[in-house]
């Protein structure tokens, strides 16, 4: 029996055997009529670190908040004895101060050899029809295959926790080969949404859009777990405005202009501290102090000068789950800066 | 020019910066409705950056009253709270314009600081000017906007005007309010505004019946019995509501805007693009297609107009109608309408519409129920029980936003019994976010230049004809269809029951 889950464990519900797990479910949704099942979505949250399970039992619970789904947790531990252990419970929040909406949860701890047992387990539990949505934690192990991803709808991965973001890119973009309606959602990519939001709206300004044609200096800075985002922000940024990278930070216009980059980590950054374009006139900027709620946006062109604040993404793994899966969508944008971003890696 | 960093991220039309002018400032929708929506958008990061914001009004007030007033309100309404640091930001864009209406100085003056604005901003901008100050000033305000020169864009850059209802009280004034205001704007540049539209389950009638293979083919005469669509107010005349209710009355005040154009959307046919103009165009024949009641006779025969008398709502006793304060004792004001209306097209030929409206009813709830056909009765017919009635598709504007299904299921056991059973899905349930308000949506897209939740021209006017035949057979026709009474805290009057009974159904029970 694995050490890392006590016999009775309160946050995961009630221990089942495997083959009752659809009868106890059941039975739990009998205990009282007054509360409705919601489901939009399968949410399956793969851990290969010990105590994921608890954990992710504790973030489904927020999750399910917004997000009506079948959470699926799995925790795999190859290194202890072979077991597979089951538990249920249902995750339940007032809605509008008035209805109980409960969202199920089944736990799997695969330990040894039953983790080969992992994908029948899984997907034998799955809610028909509705969508699944696969959130991978931590590096991609070889547990992590094309086939696996072939019956995905969603993966959510967290590219600023690999080691060799490269590798692995190689890998999902396989996986997206091999099943082009997989739609990839990086957590690093979520995590600078407002940022990428905030660029566009700041150039829907003629003053910033004088700024487009002139730009000669691109600054990003990043605290030290954020390389990924700022590198993503700056593929972004290179794709949408139609420029070319010209080795090393450097990238050239479609006129020919040399634009410079800036890619900084810095000790007091926010996740994101600072995007900005400049051009000798012209900035746009938009910034977030350390812990701050919002983000700055600002231009400056001579004595003009407009600012604003907007809301600054969450930094928390599971917030960015929960916004992702709130947004939706096809991410096609990701794909479109994947290969640039992946330039910029070497 | 284009912005490359707009495409793919966010499937909406673009929002510029621009200055909003409110007239009418200091009244209750500018504190309630619209300061506290801008303010909303500015909180979620919505709101272009450079937005200024003018509020025009007749009471002499410096800006930090002005200021201090909205912050007051917005404080109890705001939907998202009232995050101090967001607010500071967005108030000092805002600032306070006092003159009367018909003041052509304050025009001038107006004009002078919106030049200012846009000086500091290079030199030219964009305008959204929203009208939200009592009906009687909306031809003054336009007329000095014109005079002024304020309607005219500078170049590349646009100006756009918000009016906000009553547009017109019957089709005359309407004709004679859209011509002042096409005099003035462009009708690309004019936004009407029903904030029915800019509900989250309105806007989905659309994709629900678009965007599902398995509803279009049924949404016919073929499949569809009738239609109804139901809006229920517990409330009555608090407030002082009375004295413009007696002006209105139920048929002006929701059916004419509200439920004509959910109607509309229920019943049109779809648009050949998702552009204002394509879903407009379709809407609008809606209208045009409804079967005119333009003899008292007919409007005896498929409306029915009623007040309520004293009664009990929410285990509360209510005054009756006329006995209401700002009511008058001999009152001919319509506190409940049903309706029952064909629309002469190919797919609802023979389809009635029924549409009731009412205050003081039990609940407060608007839906709209698409009551299917009785399959045919040969096979569960002859049961003892036999077929309990059809399938009911049910879209809850509000509260409680959603839609449910209705179906026929047997009862589980050895005898064969069948009984309706609901599939439900509840927007609340379903999407723990909750929608932005009506108000936000429809500001953000008039911003945007997106007019598709807007009224046009053509759907206001052909709206009014339609109702100006039945205003007109309640009170100018020697032959009135009199006037019904029903018990508040009940669902209207019988003879509301009669009508909709004469075509053997019935009114669903909410």
């Amino acid at each position: 029996m694995s050490s890392t889950i006590p016999d009775t464990c309160p946050e995961l519900g009630i221990e089942v055997p495997i083959a009752e797990i659809d009868r106890e479910l059941h039975k739990l949704w009998e205990q009282d009529d007054a509360r409705t099942n919601a489901s939009l979505m399968n949410l399956v949250v793969y851990t290969e670190s010990s105590g994921g399970l608890l954990k992710n039992s504790r973030i489904i619970n927020n999750l399910t908040r917004d997000n009506a789904c079948r959470a699926i947790l799995v925790e795999m531990d190859r290194d202890q004895e072979a077991s597979l252990r089951a538990w249920i419970t249902a995750h339940c929040h007032l809605s509008h101060g008035k209805k109980s909406v409960c969202c199920e949860q089944i736990s799997f701890l695969l330990t040894g050899r039953a983790t080969g047992r992992f994908r029948n387990t899984v997907f034998s539990h799955l809610n028909s029809d509705l969508p699944l949505i696969f959130w991978w934690q931590g590096e991609l192990s070889d547990v992590f295959t094309v086939s696996l991803a072939s019956v995905m709808e969603r993966l959510i991965i967290d590219s600023a926790l690999w080691a060799d973001s490269s590798a692995s890119f190689v890998r999902i973009q396989k996986a997206v080969e091999a099943n082009p309606m997989l739609v990839i959602q990086d957590l690093a990519w979520t995590r600078c949404w407002q940022y990428r939001v905030g660029i566009a709206a700041l150039f829907d300004d003629s003053v910033a859009q004088t700024l487009l044609e002139k730009i000669d200096t691109v600054r990003i800075t990043y605290s030290s777990s954020n390389r990924n985002t700022a590198l993503q922000i700056l593929a972004w940024l290179a794709v949408q405005a139609g420029w070319s990278h010209a080795g090393e930070l450097m990238f050239e216009t479609r006129k020919g202009g040399r634009i410079e980059a800036f890619v900084e980590a810095g000790d007091d950054s926010a996740p994101i501290g600072l995007v900005e374009l400049s051009s000798p006139e012209t900035t746009v900027r938009v910034s977030q102090e350390k812990g701050s709620a919002h983000l700055m946006k600002e231009i400056e062109s001579g004595d003009y000068r407009a600012c604003s604040l907007s809301p600054s993404d969450p930094e928390e793994p599971a917030e960015l789950v929960g916004q992702q899966l709130s947004r939706g969508g096809k991410n096609s944008l990701f794909l479109k800066v994947l290969p640039v971003f992946l330039d910029l890696l070497k | 020019m284009s912005n490359p960093f707009r495409e793919d991220l966010v499937s909406r039309s673009r929002p510029e910066p621009c200055t909003v002018v409110i007239f009418g400032a200091t009244g209750d929708l500018t504190h309630r409705k619209l300061i506290p929506a801008l303010y909303n958008l500015a909180v979620d990061g919505e709101l272009p950056t450079g937005v200024k914001i003018v509020g025009f009004a007749r009471r002499d007030k410096s800006d930090e009253e002005f200021r201090s007033g909205l912050e007051e309100l917005n404080r109890k309404v705001s939907r998202s709270g009232h995050d101090s640091e967001v607010w500071d930001q967005f108030i000092n864009s805002v600032t306070y314009h006092c003159s009367e209406f018909t003041d052509d100085e304050g025009y001038a003056s107006l004009a002078k600081r919106l030049d200012e604005i846009d000086a500091e901003r290079g030199g030219k901008g964009n305008r959204l000017y929203y009208i939200a100050s009592a009906p009687e000033f909306f031809d003054d305000i336009l007329l000095h906007l014109k005079k002024a020169g304020l309607n005219e864009a500078q170049e590349g850059c646009w100006s756009r005007v918000i009016v906000e209802k009553p547009f017109g009280t019957d089709l005359k004034t309407a004709q004679h309010l859209n011509t002042v205001v096409n005099q003035t704007f462009h009708e690309k540049d004019t936004y009407r505004i029903d904030h029915y539209l800019g509900k989250e389950t309105a806007q989905n009638l659309m994709v629900l019946r678009f965007a599902n293979a398995i509803f279009e083919p049924l949404w016919n005469n073929k499949c569809i019995s009738h239609i109804q669509i139901t809006c229920a107010e517990n409330l009555g005349m608090e407030g002082g509501r009375g004295g413009y209710y007696e002006k209105s009355g139920a048929l002006r005040d929701m059916v004419q805007n509200h439920l004509l154009q959910l109607l509309s959307l229920v019943a049109m046919e779809p648009p050949t693009d998702l552009s204002a103009d394509g879903v407009r165009d379709e809407k609008v024949k809606v209208i045009r297609s409804l079967r005119q009641w333009d003899t008292p006779e007919k409007v005896a025969k498929n409306v029915v107009r009623a007040q309520y008398t004293a009664g009990h709502v929410d285990g509360n006793a209510v005054p009756g109608y006329r006995e209401e304060d700002r009511v008058s004792p001999e009152s001919e004001t319509e506190a409940y309408v049903a309706l029952r209306l064909m629309i002469d097209t190919w797919r609802w030929s023979g389809v009635p519409f029924y549409i009731r409206m009412g205050k003081r009813l039990p609940k407060k709830s608007t839906e709209i129920s698409i009551h299917f056909k009785d399959a045919p009765s040969v096979l569960f017919g002859a049961l003892p029980s036999g077929l309990p009635g059809g399938n009911v598709l049910v879209i809850r504007i509000q509260p409680d936003e959603g839609i449910s299904l209705r179906m026929v299921s047997k009862i589980p056991g050895t005898s064969l019994r069948l009984e309706p059973v609901k599939m439900d899905f509840h927007y609340a349930t379903s999407f723990g976010k909750g929608s932005p308000e009506a108000y936000e949506r429809l500001i953000l897209d008039a911003i945007a230049g997106d007019a598709t939740l807007f009224a046009r021209r053509d759907e206001v006017e052909e709206a009014w004809r339609f109702i100006d035949h039945i205003e007109k057979a309640w009170h100018e026709s020697d032959k009135k269809p009199p006037m019904a009474e029903f018990v508040a805290g009940s669902w209207g009057p019988s003879e509301a029951d009669e009508m909709i009974k004469e075509d053997g159904n019935s009114w669903r029970r909410l």
